[in-house]
């Protein structure tokens, strides 16, 4: 099984990305493409750099970065945050593909501990 | 034999699509370099396409394949084994947890002779014996710690200077291995001292009670003469004189040395190695200042910021790297700690990098006034006026009641790595820790926000560097190897 949806290379995700407004730093996403979660887990990253407004757009995400530094590289810091999401996408699509494998390793880790009642070394008891 | 060969390459020979992603996270290193690695921290280095690749299933490199199959990165439909022994792994890790708490701090005074700038604690004058811990309170506390279901008990003395106390240090020892009698633990005891008052009846109880002791030694004479200061200016002429008595009693690894870097080490990492190897000392600890107590004040020596640190941290590991290669033999201790992480399945246990926290679990802390706290840090906090860390009072409290506190399992609950934002998706989570009394401390509660925590950024600058460097340089993998051991 492995991640559907659209290619992870460089720029993906964010290959729709544009600009609105001239004052205003702002990257498009496609909502076919890009996740909220990827965005929002992108925009909890990048958060010593700058803050992120994200706001839905017809079919886009509208993300309008709000820089930390007085005189920013406008360029820098769309780069960066394409950057970003395009590996949050990826980090969602592994959690997602491995949530069921990662769930049964943990249950086995933590079952046969002793710390769980009626559960011994030995194996659970019936 | 050839066609054996050829018939095992064929038998692991994955098509495209030929296998399935287990949990992985990844970290860039760089722009041509990523680092894969699986739930219990064993890792790979990719490049960012090969990434791409074996996530998209397009992966055609066998030799690559073969490699995070090794490591439970991927396994083939069908397999069972991967998830079996990731699971063994994992609970290697976390075996430590049942047998909490490991380490008891017994602040046997506050009283101290030194007033170094970087002072994490409220020292008292040498003659103010009202902050002296009494017998009635080690009494107490002793019974707490053998409640501690870990088969090893480490008893460590602090202070203040704590030699200032003596006869209680004396008095604690006997008393807990005749307790010990009838619980059979593996019991350690541990002076945390600046060596200034070691004399021959100390060094002597030492060697007849297998006392280990740790000390402060920020590096040159000049360098720590002036973070730790003393009637004489004698700091550092003291502790060395103190290491070199202890060493010839009581061997050389019965004693330790610690570092604080202030912004007057900064430049000056190479020189501090040196001044550990010429005195035979085989570790160093490269510390950060802690933000606690007098340190955050303007002359306490905090004032820099972490990748200022990260600078020295690397030009000391390059220095003690020289040594290694020059057959002198130096760990460098932080990185000791993180290769047992990244290279064995093993957990040392370090306080600061594990989770959940180390907080009670791994350390207990039982102050002079027979107040318990979470951790020496969080004693510090309430010193300062901050008593979120405090747990109980060994007069007052049971063992359940200290263990099964709120001030406990709140900042352990809330914090752990694996369910906290960025941590969770971050490939060195299996390396790192979770640090609630630092987050409480700088960020106000106990998880942080990691994207601006100087604990996250510390961290992972560390990491990056270890990493980067066994990637570079086999004879860096081999050290991190014999370190880990």
């Amino acid at each position: 099984m492995n991640p559907a949806g659209g290619a992870l290379g460089a720029g993906a995700g964010a290959a729709g990305a544009g600009e609105i407004g001239a004052a205003e730093i702002t990257l498009i996403f496609d909502q076919a493409t890009v996740d909220l979660d990827a965005l929002q887990r992108s925009a909890y990253a990048v958060a010593a750099e700058m803050t992120v407004d994200i706001r839905v757009s017809g079919a886009d995400y509208a993300c309008t970065l709000f820089p930390r530094d007085r005189h920013p590289n406008d360029d820098d810091l769309k780069h960066r945050f394409r950057a970003e999401v395009n590996d949050q996408i990826l980090r969602v699509r592994i959690a997602k593909e491995t949530e069921p494998l990662r769930n049964l390793v943990f249950a086995l880790a933590f079952s046969q501990t002793g710390l769980i009642e009626g559960d011994t070394e030995a194996g659970t008891e019936a | 034999m050839i066609n054996a060969v050829k018939l095992e390459r064929a038998a692991t020979t994955l098509p495209p699509h030929g296998w399935r992603l287990l949990p992985m996270r990844f970290h860039r290193l760089g722009a041509d370099s990523v680092v894969l690695t699986n739930l219990v921290g064993e890792h790979v280095f990719v490049t960012p396409d090969e990434l791409v690749g074996v996530a998209e299933g397009t992966c055609g490199d066998q030799d690559l394949l073969a490699r995070l199959r090794a490591v439970h990165l991927i396994q083939v439909p069908g397999e069972t084994l991967p998830a079996e022994l990731l699971a063994i792994k994992l609970r290697t890790r976390m075996r430590r947890l049942p047998d909490s708490t490991g380490l008891h701090i017994f602040v046997v005074t506050l009283r101290c002779e030194h007033t170094c700038r970087y002072c994490q604690v409220s020292r008292q004058s040498a003659a103010k014996s009202e902050f002296d811990m009494t017998r009635e309170t080690a009494r107490r506390a002793l019974d707490l710690a053998f409640r501690s279901p870990s088969p090893h008990l480490k008893i460590e003395f602090q202070g203040g200077e704590p030699l200032l106390n003596f006869p209680l240090i004396r008095w604690i020892t006997a008393e807990a291995k005749r307790m010990n009698a009838g619980h059979g633990k593996d019991l350690a005891f541990v002076i945390a001292t600046n060596l200034a008052l070691l004399d021959d009846e100390i060094l002597e109880f030492c060697a007849e009670q297998d006392v280990h002791l740790s000390t402060s030694l920020d590096g040159p004479q000049n360098l720590h003469n002036g973070n730790r200061r003393r009637p004489g200016q004698d700091s550092w002429q003291q502790a060395v004189a103190g290491i070199r008595r202890a060493q010839e009693r009581l061997g050389p690894d019965r004693v330790s040395a610690l570092m604080t870097t202030t912004e007057a080490s900064l430049d000056r990492a190479a020189e501090i190695i040196d001044a550990y190897a010429d005195l035979g000392l085989r570790g160093v600890f490269l510390r950060p200042i802690s933000p606690y107590g007098f340190a955050l004040r303007g002359r306490g020596g905090a004032n820099y910021d972490v990748e200022r640190w990260l600078e020295f941290y690397a030009a000391g590991l390059d220095q003690i790297v020289e040594l290694n290669r020059q057959a002198v033999p130096m760990v460098e201790i932080y990185a000791s700690i993180i290769a047992k992480k990244m290279l064995t399945n093993s957990d040392p246990g370090y306080v600061d990098l594990t989770s959940p926290a180390g907080i009670g679990i791994g350390a207990l802390v039982y102050n002079y006034d027979g107040d318990i706290y979470a951790s020496d840090e969080g004693r510090m906090l309430a010193e300062s006026g901050d008593r979120t860390f405090r747990l109980g009072n060994v007069h007052s409290s049971s063992y359940a009641e200290v263990m099964l506190s709120d001030g406990l399992l709140r900042p352990l609950t809330e914090s752990i790595a694996l369910s906290a934002p960025m941590c969770a998706t971050c490939a060195f989570e299996p390396y790192c820790g979770a640090d609630p009394v630092f987050h409480h401390t700088t960020a106000g509660d106990f998880t942080g926000h990691k994207a601006l925590s100087a604990f996250c950024r510390r961290n992972t600058g560390v990491f990056t560097l270890l990493l980067r460097k066994m990637r570079d340089d086999p004879y860096f993998r081999d050290l991190m190897r014999r370190w880990a051991q």
